[in-house]
């Protein structure tokens, strides 16, 4: 929302409303919009780009000895430019090529040294005496283009002004100093009446804690005089009051439809209108000073709409099938079925609210007119400017839900400016379609009035004002107060639509008094302590442990394209897919962390990292798992992607399946949770159980376990071939995916891992077992652990752990596995004797179940 | 597969015997017989030829398909004991090990917001994470916006086939949070809480303008807390995130779920309001968006606004982050990059 401080200070004072808004210069008014009615998004300084532009009188006009198209003029500058040629009259030459030009006209000049207005944004162009084909032209007339008021360039701009010549252009037209103010509209979503420089002038009042009292007009209750001629006839019927709750509307006949004064020309312009002709330039200018937007339709176009009629219908309601319209942009559509569309008996000739037809536009031959100030629903307004690409000035006023109460109050306005500027008669009565509540229009304000007390809205902004300071508040803004002691009783004005509770009331209160003055104070709060966020907490363990192990965290997005889940073979229908993506590469919710930490390898590489290891602990979705009613499950995970470069791998160490094993290990050890790892073995609805298991190689990738538990943590293993390939990883690639809440459970439930350190000296011994190579390491491991846990001395300590892994080749039949051992006991010196007897019953058993050989 | 045409019958299983022998598996789609196949089309009448020919291409097609699958497992890697800690014959010092502690890292954004959690901690309040995909209910009805209300317009939401929402806001999770504390809050405990979490707004990316990027939520509601508390307390939070005296503003601002609502500024940390890069020479920082939580939200949420009242704000961490370090791409956060993420060991 722009508004104009010199047209504020016009209009207050034109009528007896306020004096100057801004007594103390620009900048603190500027501030004090920004701290109580909202952000001020630019500072225009309007006035300076007509510094230099002077008003000027033709003196005379002859034809150009050497061009057509030009006339070499003189022009009266009451002779107040300095250094420039003048005739013996005092005149000076101005070469002009515009074809309006003539002797006696008012004019704009822009004389040597001033800047082209038009300019002065971008490349500032200064004029200067020069030759025109062989005449000197001392700078130039101007254009209303070149002085930005307007786009017409067909000629030059006639000014109506009765300032001698000489005068500076500012002050002929009320410009100098002017500033313009750019308001974000954000913040008038609920405040309508701010999209109105009225609405605007009143609050400038009202932060500055001075009254503002609205124009006579608008306050008091519209009148309009009668009919003043032949009757033309109007019929408005409105088949959707639910939609439309008010359309007054008016016919005005014998109006002279020409440019508009050049000071509404430049009050819309400044604004950013452009100006068209007088009616339509009224209709914008009253909607620029109320809010109100309002339409003027052709009567005899309106009338011709339907065969053989003689008098205008409209009739307002939802477009039928197959309906079109063309509109004054030169568009047409097919409007939404539920839009609100204002048609004749026969014909669509506009969207309610949002733009009129091309049929029965405004022109040059115009001579009867209808006016519409009407209310419209603010969600219908919205859903039809949405759905058709349409976004009005009418619209923005509409979709914040204008007052109904001000229909006819503006329309009496305009009708009074049409008959006073623009020689219209007023030719019907006023139709006034008014489906509004009784007890609404009886009170005249939208909301019933509402009671409050001093307290109510001290406690709420930490003030100490007295109801009386309350009050005087508010009525600067013509709220109507009653003050009973502490109690008050607040009735909005009928433009506020925003004023419906106690709470509404404390916000207005506090914004006109100045929220600067808000009391800084802590809120008070117990002693008792405060337990962070255990996912947080676990989620800052796990994150450091990683570190710690020189993996890097990254981020990445929820989002993946289609072409990823197919890549590493998840199925899509199983994913949420946006309707609204921004491209196909944000188009699926991910329903695991590790495709998009896979995405991040190969570019990684590329740039020149050898190896890494990427983690990521964030949230997945799928269609699969709900929770609280249907909304999806919030699965967290934590996934591990480690990858090296085949030119930094060592054949020698083996598949990448064991470093990122190894990562694993680490993390859970540091948690205290011993893992079992166990080869994957198809099961029906595994892939349900466990969201992750796309994308590993199922036969280079084990589930994992907590141990003695059943918790399943997720997957850790190498990827496809095809997911290796199509992702270009290199051929050492691995890494695990595990839930974020199961491991944290397995967490919890983890106990001491602190063994208590014996006194007495640790034996350790070795032993090789030789197995057939179908034996899994594990099962080795396990009867081999859980046997020195059975056999070992009384008190005492034991430990296992992997020495050597040896086979041959694939080939072999047999692998040999070596573990050692060492135990030290609490109470005594072990003997070498008690550890080989110790290792011969491991032995043993190693070779009655798993067929083992000592060697 | 089953053919019509015995001879191609008769042919297709020829063809895949041979095939299970084959050294060179792709050497079966140049074998004689499907070759020999082709050139008996011309021979055959015309009614015949259209099935005979479609017949013959079905068969290459399968037999291309049972060639590229063999491939696959020609080029497959052999089954591992996943049991084992390490592979077979891998010596003591090839073993797997970790990448050096110097080569880890934290995610800044991770980092910064453990920070600020834990000033948030110390003031008394508990934390929980904001949601990733939520409910029109929660990301606008239990807000106070209406069905079609223009307010919504200011959130370029992303929305799922089913209509579900990617919350454009932290604001999401307030009717849940504000639920789960109720009974505290009429035990005479305030509810407390910041909601730190991921939200998206459908908008292009830029060096400023991410989609996705990180919220924090804060809500306070307890007995006589008035919109003076609102601001004491976030600028208390800024001057021990900052570790400095600092000034701070508001600008009257319209979000249908607090009133009133403001925009929150801070003088800029980095110039002490003497202009810079940072605050855009202006010598302040917009940071959050805040206000006196709606009575119809904590209506909503089963709080009786005649005795309690509270207040909101919603800030982004990306912002503090950047400006932290000097971080000129927004888009660095989600880029993934090694290049970036090490920086923040």
């Amino acid at each position: 929302m722009k508004i104009s401080l010199n047209a504020i200070r016009f209009v207050n004072e034109h009528y007896g409303s306020a004096g100057n808004p801004a007594p103390e210069g620009v900048e603190t008014i500027v501030q004090k919009i920004g701290a109580q009615l909202g952000a001020v998004e630019e500072t225009i300084p309007y006035g300076e780009r007509f510094d230099g532009v002077v008003v000027v009188r033709v003196m005379s006009c002859a034809p150009h000895p050497n061009a057509d198209r030009l006339r070499v003029c003189t022009i009266d500058d009451g002779g107040i430019t300095p250094d420039v040629k003048r005739d013996e009259n005092g005149h000076v030459q101005v070469v002009c090529g515009a074809p309006n030009v003539r002797e006696g006209l008012m004019v704009a000049w822009l004389p040597p040294g001033s800047t082209v207005p038009s300019t002065r944004a971008a490349d500032p162009f200064v004029m200067e005496a020069r030759e025109l084909r062989g005449v000197v032209s001392n700078g130039m007339l101007a254009s209303p283009k070149e002085l930005t008021i307007g786009d017409s360039h067909d000629g030059i701009l006639e000014l109506d002004t009765d300032a001698a010549p000489g005068t500076p252009f500012t002050k002929a037209y009320n410009l100098e100093g002017d500033v313009v103010i750019d308001m974000e509209n954000k913040m008038f979503t609920h405040r309508p009446d701010c999209f109105g420089q009225l609405g605007i002038a009143r609050e400038l009042e009202g932060i500055q804690h001075r009254p503002y009292k609205s124009p006579e007009w608008y306050r008091s209750n519209p009148e309009f005089p009668g009919v003043e001629t032949d009757e033309l006839k109007l019929d408005v019927r409105n088949e959707i009051p639910g939609l439309v709750p008010r359309f007054t509307a008016i016919t005005m006949s014998g109006v002279a439809v020409k440019p508009s004064p050049v000071w509404l020309q430049i009050a819309l312009s400044r604004v950013g209108i452009r100006p068209t002709n007088n009616i339509v330039d009224y209709t914008n200018f009253f909607m620029l000073e109320t809010g109100q937007p309002l339409h003027a339709y052709d009567y005899d176009k309106v009338v011709a709409q339907d065969a053989g009629a003689t008098q205008a219908t409209i009739v307002v309601r939802h477009p039928r099938e197959g309906e079109k319209i063309t509109l004054l942009n030169g568009k047409e559509i097919k409007p939404r079925e539920q839009a609100i569309m204002i048609a004749t008996n026969d014909k669509l000739i506009g969207v309610g609210g949002v733009m009129g037809g091309g049929d029965t536009e405004i022109d040059a031959q115009t001579k009867n007119i209808i006016i519409e100030s009407a209310n419209f629903d603010m969600y219908s307004i919205r859903r039809t400017a949405m759905t058709h690409g349409l976004f009005t000035d009418a619209v923005t006023r509409f979709n914040k839900g204008q007052s109904p109460l001000q229909t006819a109050t503006v329309l009496a306005k305009i009708v009074d400016e049409i008959r006073t500027f623009a020689d219209g008669k007023v030719a019907s009565p006023v139709i006034d379609d008014n489906h509004l509540p009784e007890d609404m229009l009886e009170r005249n304000s939208v909301y019933p009035a509402v009671a409050v007390t001093r307290q109510f809205i001290n406690a709420r902004l930490g003030f100490d004002l007295s109801a009386d300071e309350m009050a005087q508040l508010l009525r600067n803004v013509e709220f109507e107060v009653n003050v009973d002691g502490d109690n008050l009783t607040v009735r909005a004005p009928f433009w506020r639509t925003d004023i419906a509770i106690a709470e509404d009331v404390v916000e207005e209160v506090g914004r006109l008094y100045g929220f600067d003055h808000l009391p800084l104070e802590l809120p008070h709060r117990s002693v008792s302590p405060v337990e962070p966020d255990k996912f947080f907490a676990f989620k800052s363990r796990i994150r450091d442990i990683l570190v710690r192990g020189g993996a890097n965290e990254l981020l990445t997005y929820n989002f993946v394209h289609g072409n990823l889940l197919d890549k590493v073979d998840q199925n899509k229908e199983k994913a949420y897919r946006l309707s609204n993506a921004l491209s196909p590469d944000l188009q699926y919710y991910r329903m695991s962390l590790t495709p998009s930490l896979l995405d991040k390898v190969h570019l990684n590489l590329k740039a020149g990292f050898d190896q890494f290891a990427l983690f990521e602990i964030n949230k997945a979705h799928n269609k699969i798992h709900t929770e609280d009613g249907n909304l999806p499950k919030e699965a967290n995970l934590i996934s591990l992607v480690y990858a090296a470069n085949d030119k930094v791998v060592d054949p020698a160490s083996g598949a990448a399946y064991y470093e990122a094993r190894k990562y694993l290990d680490y993390l859970t050890e540091r948690l205290g949770i011993s893992l079992v790892y166990t080869p994957f073995i198809q099961e029906d609805d595994l892939e349900e159980k466990c969201p992750v298991i796309q994308p590993f190689d199922l036969k280079r990738a084990a589930l994992i376990h907590v141990k003695d538990s059943n918790i399943l943590l997720g997957m850790v293993g190498e990827y496809k071939d095809t997911v290796k390939k199509s992702l270009k990883l290199p051929a050492h690639t691995a890494g695990f995916e595990i839930g974020f809440e199961e491991l944290l459970e397995a967490a919890e439930k983890a106990g001491k891992s602190y063994q208590t350190i014996p006194r007495f000296p640790r034996v350790t011994q070795d032993i090789s077992l030789r197995v057939p190579g179908t034996v899994a390491y594990q099962a080795l491991h396990d009867v081999v652990a859980t046997q020195l846990e059975t056999s070992k001395p009384r008190n005492t300590i034991a430990q296992v752990s992997p020495l050597d892994i040896y086979q041959k080749d694939a080939q072999e039949a047999y692998k040999q596995i070596a573990f050692r051992i060492s135990i030290a006991s609490y109470e005594r010196t072990l003997t070498d004797q008690e550890v080989n007897r110790l290792l011969d019953t491991i032995a043993i058993n190693a070779k009655a179940e798993l067929g083992a050989e000592r060697v | 597969m089953n053919y019509q045409n015995q001879k191609i019958a008769d042919v297709a299983s020829v063809l895949k015997e041979k095939l299970e022998i084959l050294e060179n598996k792709s050497d079966i789609l140049k074998s004689v017989e499907l070759r020999s196949l082709y050139a008996e089309i011309p021979q055959l009448p015309p009614e015949e030829r259209g099935v005979f020919g479609k017949e013959i291409n079905q068969l290459k097609a399968e037999l291309e398909d049972l060639v590229a699958d063999a491939a696959e497992v020609a080029s497959a890697l052999p089954p591992i004991d996943v049991t084992a800690p390490f592979d077979v014959n891998t010596p003591a010092n090839k073993r797997p090990k970790l990448l050096d502690t110097e080569a880890g890292s934290k995610h800044p954004l991770m980092a910064e917001l453990d920070h600020i959690l834990d000033i948030f901690y110390r003031m008394g309040f508990n934390a929980i994470e904001s949601r990733q995909i939520d409910d029109d209910y929660h990301m606008f009805g239990a807000l106070n916006f209406p069905e079609g209300h223009p307010a919504r317009d200011d959130y370029d939401t992303f929305m799922t086939t089913e209509g579900l929402i990617a919350p454009a806001h932290t604001s999401t999770m307030q009717n849940r949070v504000l639920k789960k504390y109720k009974e505290q809050l009429e035990q005479g405990d305030d509810i407390r809480v910041v909601i730190p979490g991921r939200v998206f707004r459908n908008e292009d990316l830029d060096a400023r303008h991410e989609h996705t990027f990180y919220q924090l939520e804060g809500v306070y509601v307890g007995k006589g807390i008035h919109a003076g508390n609102l601001i004491a307390t976030l600028k208390t939070f800024l001057q021990e995130y900052y570790q400095k005296e600092i000034e701070v503003k508001t600008q009257p601002f319209y979000f249908p779920f607090t009133e009133p609502s403001f925009e929150f500024a801070l003088s800029c940390p980095f110039c002490d309001k003497k202009g810079c890069n940072v605050c855009s020479q202006s010598g302040w920082i917009e940071l959050l968006g805040c206000g006196m939580i709606h009575p119809n939200v904590l209506k909503e949420a089963g709080i009786d606004p005649s005795e309690y009242t509270g207040f909101a704000w919603g800030g982004g961490i990306d912002r503090l982050v950047m400006m932290k370090h000097d971080i000129e791409d927004v888009r660095h956060f989600e880029s993934g990059k090694l290049e970036f993420l090490r920086q923040f060991s």
